[in-house]
């Protein structure tokens, strides 16, 4: 036979596989323990779940937000307990599948954008715990969100299968009988549900974790996920542990304040979570093993001090071009209100300063830039943090101008901005990515190509 | 050093030739400015012009770097300003006026030299200076009047704190004394 | 230029009213023009003039005055704009500028009381409104709603109202807060209702205490008339700044066809619509008319029976300021956050003017050394004195009411403006009715800094009344087209297709300032409009959108 029969009686043979073992799984009764339900409501915070199945306005858990990768968008499902549209029908042994392995009740892969290589590490009790959650508690939406389409050829789910065997550890999470219960407990959590390196670590050009460098600092879009290994000057090793948990549990300390998806992330799911976990958090995080970063000279938070400008503003007048106010200009008009005219923040550090703070700190710009863009806002325990955003106030050129004020008055003064930078991140940020589309296809084709070569000479071998 | 270090005073001369205000002072007049020693002078010409100030504003040493734009904004719209500064201070230590007196005796007696503590307060106190017949800005947040109640309210136009903060008492914060 | 000025709804003057007004049209699906003497500001800008102006204490002095759309301008020069005829002053403060006045104010948002309504009945003074306060009642609430009105119904039963009100009471200060405390129960010191916000509301944050509110707030925690032309762009109306509208044209059936305007070039245009809206305040509104002369109205438009700019009315204050025996440190949190609402109403009425009693949160720092550099205060004596007055200093202040007397008016003066159009002369007299009022209050003023253990008490003269900037009456509804410029709903007597939105057409002042209720009458002529016109469902009455804000 052509090898193309045996190609598709093999794929078929897969899907046969497939569907049997899906099939299989026993439908368990959901249990109604609602000590095993809370549980399972806690965990499904930790994992914040909430935070890409919940599209913004929507019903809870009833998907629909749409996920921005560099191939496509994602969107997510709805797994509320819907029998139509959402995970109903799911058996705990389908709920794991998922959540633990990346496949669908149908057999399919789910794309990586579903942390599971994270979750990958969640024990089996906890998933037990969060099945009988979302079985039992979670309201029920019936209406089903769009399905995902991405290009070309990542539409074929089973390239994942593929992904899966090269970067997929499977194995669950192994307490390291030499450290503490805290540390333990700590680590569990951010290699699994908290899924911290999702964002935190760099990835390899095929999109998976490098994990050599791991939580060593990661693209979300247009924003940073910075380095938080325990590296002393490039991560968070100088910071308290009570400044990891404050920062986590309020998402603002003095020298530090969460912005973009790290906001959102505290929002969730950090700020539910109970002091002893995210101690454990901090406990684990400060062993991470080191990764310095070239040309970071001192940590990010230690940079600047108060610092005004006022010969260049006082008495001044504004020029006829708005792109042509200087920094100082943009920072009496634009900040100093809040941040006040030395930079220093209020009296109650409500405020904050913008020395010696993690946002002016980084020779990686795109943070500042994103939070003068989009600015802060966040609901905490009850208490709001607003920062307004300044994108239809200010232009490409004012922000780039206003972010290298900012850089060398009060932080790392060899952070650059461009306004070209500004245009990019405005858009939602690098675009370089999707390279990896047409990477794939390029490949696909010399690959056919290859093939067809090899055909063509076979055929000719035969003949002659 | 970092240049926009703002206690730098060394604007107009290496450090190597720092002068003192105690230094261009008679007994009187130093008598008014307990920390001449502490107070530099960017050069001899300005001499008579931070004391003046210094006499004026009554406090601690004073900023030099605002120190030179007042200078400068007011040399240029006063006739002979170093001059009629230099003889101000050289009556009020003939005279041991007291700076409280000040005013009214230069109205009386001295016209001709009445506005320029004026013009001095206003630019210190007040942030304003006289140029060239229109008054301008030279210092909003540095001007002295927010800096003596810096401790318990802000300039107005700068948020003063979180929603609601207003409403705790007015408790001197002893962590804005050195800023502005 | 060949351009198309055409629309179903002309809208003259971009301030709050009018910006507001507008908005309400384009949701309902009109298309609208909104035409504007001055330029854009954006409050950027503001708060940089502001910071670099010599004259802080002069409000005024952080906006651009432009000289094609002239407004009065006091310090360091009267430019004579205003034109006084006496026998009182009326220094009238105003700012052309797209938003209007309301860029800079203290964002008092306050509805009237039933009895500031039915003064004729009730007092024997003033008029009655041909409109009741039940009538008003969902058109105060919607404009309270949109502007994120904040405030404590327990507090106001003065004015009852019929739901909450949209945004919890702001934060109080603690130098209000020891008012409270020190003056009660004799006073109750109650917070005012305010368009400020104690949340963030409609996209923007809440106050931080940056006592600026007037000339800016550096955050837009208050609402003002820039956000409103914010909102009524987005829904679609065409603003057109710098255009000095110098003449309203009519046909022969009497009905308004176009308006004209110049560019700052003096340049003409002229703009077409189906029904024009007159919303440029109290002084430049009936100015406008008395300039549209014709044969027919050789008065001014909607001036067939002299009433134009006639019954002019503003809230006149006369203050006391003491030292207190504690200190309060004023200057922390809003500027005007607090007042006693009991004097507000009564029998006297019948005899002198009622009167609201405000306390200042302003800082007394920048008015402190201005006195103590006039009094030649050098040394270290000027800390000391400095720093006794921003913690002691308080003020505490009247706001009087004027009743409508058709002698102070607004008319046209003979001088001319830089376009050459004639500037407004303003006729205007402060008399026994709102005197007696204020020798009424200065026991209250004297008890007041009594149980403050205030010393060094300095009231104002007896014949001292600062301006509040609440033009009034100018353009008067009423029921007699005989002693009144438009009908209840706004619309001219003599123009069937001509309607005032503004502060103009309030016909008694009462003690609060106008702004919500100018506001609150134009949401109510809008609707009027709406449900007359044809192809729009009747019945639309207030709407309660909170999202229908910015």
């Amino acid at each position: 036979m052509g090898w193309i029969q045996a190609v598709k009686r093999f794929v078929g043979g897969l899907m046969v596989l497939g569907l049997a073992w899906g099939g299989a799984g026993v439908v368990g009764a959901a249990p109604a323990d609602p000590e095993l339900i809370q549980r399972g409501e806690y965990l499904a915070r930790v994992g914040d779940c909430v935070a890409c199945h919940t599209a913004p306005g929507g019903p809870v858990f009833a998907g629909g937000l749409e996920l921005p990768t560099p191939v496509g968008n994602i969107v997510a499902t709805n797994i509320t307990p819907s029998k139509t549209a959402g995970i109903g029908n799911y058996t705990l042994e389908q709920f794991d599948a998922a959540v633990r392995r990346g496949i669908r009740a149908d057999g399919k892969p789910l794309y990586p954008a579903m942390p599971y290589p994270s979750y990958a590490k969640v024990t089996d009790e906890d998933i037990e715990a969060m099945y009988a959650y979302f079985m039992n508690a979670v309201e029920p939406v019936e209406t089903r969100p769009p399905q995902t389409k991405l290009p070309f050829p990542f539409n074929i789910r089973y390239s994942m299968k593929l992904w899966n065997a090269l970067f997929l550890d499977e194995t669950p999470f192994q307490p390291d009988p030499s450290q503490g219960e805290e540390w333990n407990r700590g680590a569990y959590l951010v290699q699994g549900l908290t899924h911290c390196s999702t964002c935190h670590s760099p990835r390899n050009f095929l999109m998976a974790e490098d994990s050599s460098r791991d939580l060593a600092g990661g693209e979300v879009g247009p924003w940073h996920a910075p380095n938080i290994t325990s590296d002393p000057v490039s991560g968070v090793g100088s910071w308290s542990l009570e400044e990891i948990v404050a920062y986590m549990k309020q998402g603002s300390i003095p020298k530090s304040q969460a912005a973009g998806p790290m906001a959102e992330a505290i929002d969730h799911s950090f700020q539910y979570m109970t002091d002893a976990d995210l101690r454990a958090m901090a406990v684990y995080l400060k062993s991470v093993p080191p990764i310095a970063e070239d040309g970071v000279k001192k940590p990010v938070d230690s940079w600047g001090r108060a610092h005004a400008d006022f010969a260049s503003v006082r008495g001044k007048p504004w020029p006829e071009n708005p792109d042509e106010l200087n920094g100082p200009q943009l920072f009496d008009a634009y900040c100093a209100a809040c941040h006040q005219a030395s930079g220093q923040g209020t009296f109650d550090r409500q405020m904050p300063a913008l020395y010696q703070n993690t946002a002016t700190g980084r020779l990686q710009t795109n943070n500042l830039v994103m939070v003068i863009l989009e600015g802060i806002h966040r609901v905490s325990q009850g208490y709001e943090v607003r920062m307004p955003g300044f994108a239809h106030e200010l232009s490409d050129q004012q922000i780039a101008t206003l972010s290298n004020y900012l850089m060398q008055a009060y932080g790392n003064p060899d952070g650059q901005t461009s306004a070209e930078q500004v245009a990019n991140l405005r858009q939602g940020g690098p675009v370089s990515s999707s390279n990896l589309i047409l990477l794939a296809r390029a490949g696909m084709v010399v690959g056919l190509l290859v093939v067809l070569a090899l055909v063509v000479w076979l055929v000719r071998r035969r003949r002659s | 050093m970092d240049s926009k270090d703002r206690s730098s005073t060394s604007l107009d001369h290496p450090l190597s030739r720092r002068q003192l205000l105690v230094g261009f002072l008679s007994a009187y007049t130093a008598s008014l400015i307990p920390w001449a020693w502490a107070q530099e002078v960017p050069n001899e010409g300005q001499a008579a012009f931070m004391a003046l100030s210094a006499i004026i504003a009554g406090r601690q040493t004073l900023n030099p770097e605002l120190a030179k734009r007042i200078y400068e904004a007011l040399d240029r719209s006063e006739q002979d300003f170093a001059a009629r500064t230099q003889q101000l201070v050289a009556l009020i230590e003939e005279q041991k006026i007291d700076p409280l007196q000040l005013q009214a005796i230069l109205d009386k007696q001295y016209p001709q030299l009445a506005p320029i503590p004026r013009k001095l307060a206003t630019a210190w106190f007040l942030g304003v200076v006289e140029v060239d017949g229109q008054a301008q800005a030279i210092a909003y947040e540095e001007a002295l009047n927010a800096v003596f109640v810096a401790d318990v309210l802000k300039p107005p136009s700068y948020c003063y704190g979180a929603y609601g903060s207003w409403a705790e008492p007015p408790i001197p914060n002893p962590n804005t004394q050195s800023e502005v | 230029m060949a351009e198309n000025l055409s629309a179903d709804f002309v809208v003259i003057g971009s301030g709050i009213c009018g910006a507001l007004a507008a908005y309400k049209l384009a949701r309902a699906g009109a298309s609208v023009i909104m035409l504007e003497a001055g330029p854009r500001v954006t409050r950027a800008q503001l708060l940089a003039n502001f910071r670099n102006s010599p004259r802080r204490s002069d409000w005024m002095s952080p906006y651009p005055f432009s000289p094609w759309a002239p407004h009065p301008v006091y310090k360091p020069k009267d430019n004579g704009y205003l034109v006084q005829a006496g026998p009182y002053p009326y220094p009238a403060e105003y700012i052309r500028v797209v938003g209007g006045t309301t860029w800079h104010w203290a964002a008092h948002t306050w509805r009237y009381l039933p009895n500031d309504m039915r003064m004729q009945s009730l007092y024997g003074v003033g008029v009655d409104w041909p409109c009741t306060y039940d009538e008003l009642d969902p058109f105060y609430q919607e404009a309270e709603e949109i502007m994120g009105v904040a405030g404590s119904a327990e507090e106001h039963p003065e004015s009852p109202r019929s739901k909450p009100f949209p945004l919890e009471p702001v934060a109080e200060p603690w130098a209000m807060r020891r008012l409270r405390e020190r003056l009660q129960p004799e006073y109750p010191v109650v917070g005012n209702t305010v368009a400020r916000n104690s949340r963030t509301f409609g996209g923007r944050p809440a106050c931080c205490g940056s006592n600026n509110c007037q000339p800016i707030c550096p955050v837009d925690a208050q609402y003002h008339g820039g956000l409103a032309v914010d909102a009524a762009e987005a829904a679609g109306v065409r603003l057109i700044p710098n255009a000095v509208v110098y003449r309203l044209e009519h046909d022969e059936r009497d009905r308004i066809v176009a308006a004209h305007y110049f560019d700052p070039d003096k340049q003409s245009y002229r703009v077409t619509g189906k029904t024009f809206i007159v919303a440029a305040n109290g002084i430049e509104s009936p100015k406008l008319l008395l300039l549209s002369t014709s044969e027919r109205f050789p008065n001014g438009i909607a001036n067939s029976r002299d009433m134009v700019g006639r019954h002019l009315m503003d809230h006149p204050s006369t203050s006391l300021t003491f030292d207190a025996d504690e200190e309060v440190w004023l200057g922390r949190g809003p500027q005007s956050p607090s007042s006693i609402n009991t004097l507000r109403d009564g029998p006297f009425r019948a005899e002198f003017s009622a009167y609201r009693l405000d306390f200042t949160n302003i800082s007394r720092v920048d008015s402190t050394t201005q006195r103590l550099l006039l009094d030649g205060v050098y040394g270290p004596e000027f800390e000391k004195r400095l720093r006794y007055s921003a913690a002691r200093e308080m003020n505490v202040k009247t706001v009087l009411e004027v009743l409508p007397r058709p002698e102070n008016r607004i008319t046209l003066s003979d001088r001319k403006d830089a376009l050459g159009i004639p500037q407004p002369q303003v006729h205007y007299a402060i008399d026994a009715y709102t005197r007696g009022g204020a020798q009424d209050a200065k026991k209250h003023f004297t008890r007041i800094a009594e149980l403050m253990g205030g010393t060094n008490l300095r009231f104002t003269p007896d014949d001292a009344f600062a301006n509040n900037q609440h033009i009034c009456g100018t353009l008067s509804m009423g029921n007699d087209p005989n002693t009144s410029v438009c009908d209840r709903y706004g619309r001219a007597h003599d123009h069937e297709n001509l309607f005032f939105i503004g502060t103009g057409v309030l016909p008694t002042a009462g003690t609060c300032n106008s702004t919500l209720a100018a506001v609150a009458v134009g949401f109510w002529t809008v609707a009027h409009i709406l449900e007359e016109q044809a192809g729009v469902p009747s019945g639309k009455r207030a709407a309660t959108g909170a999202g229908a804000g910015t």
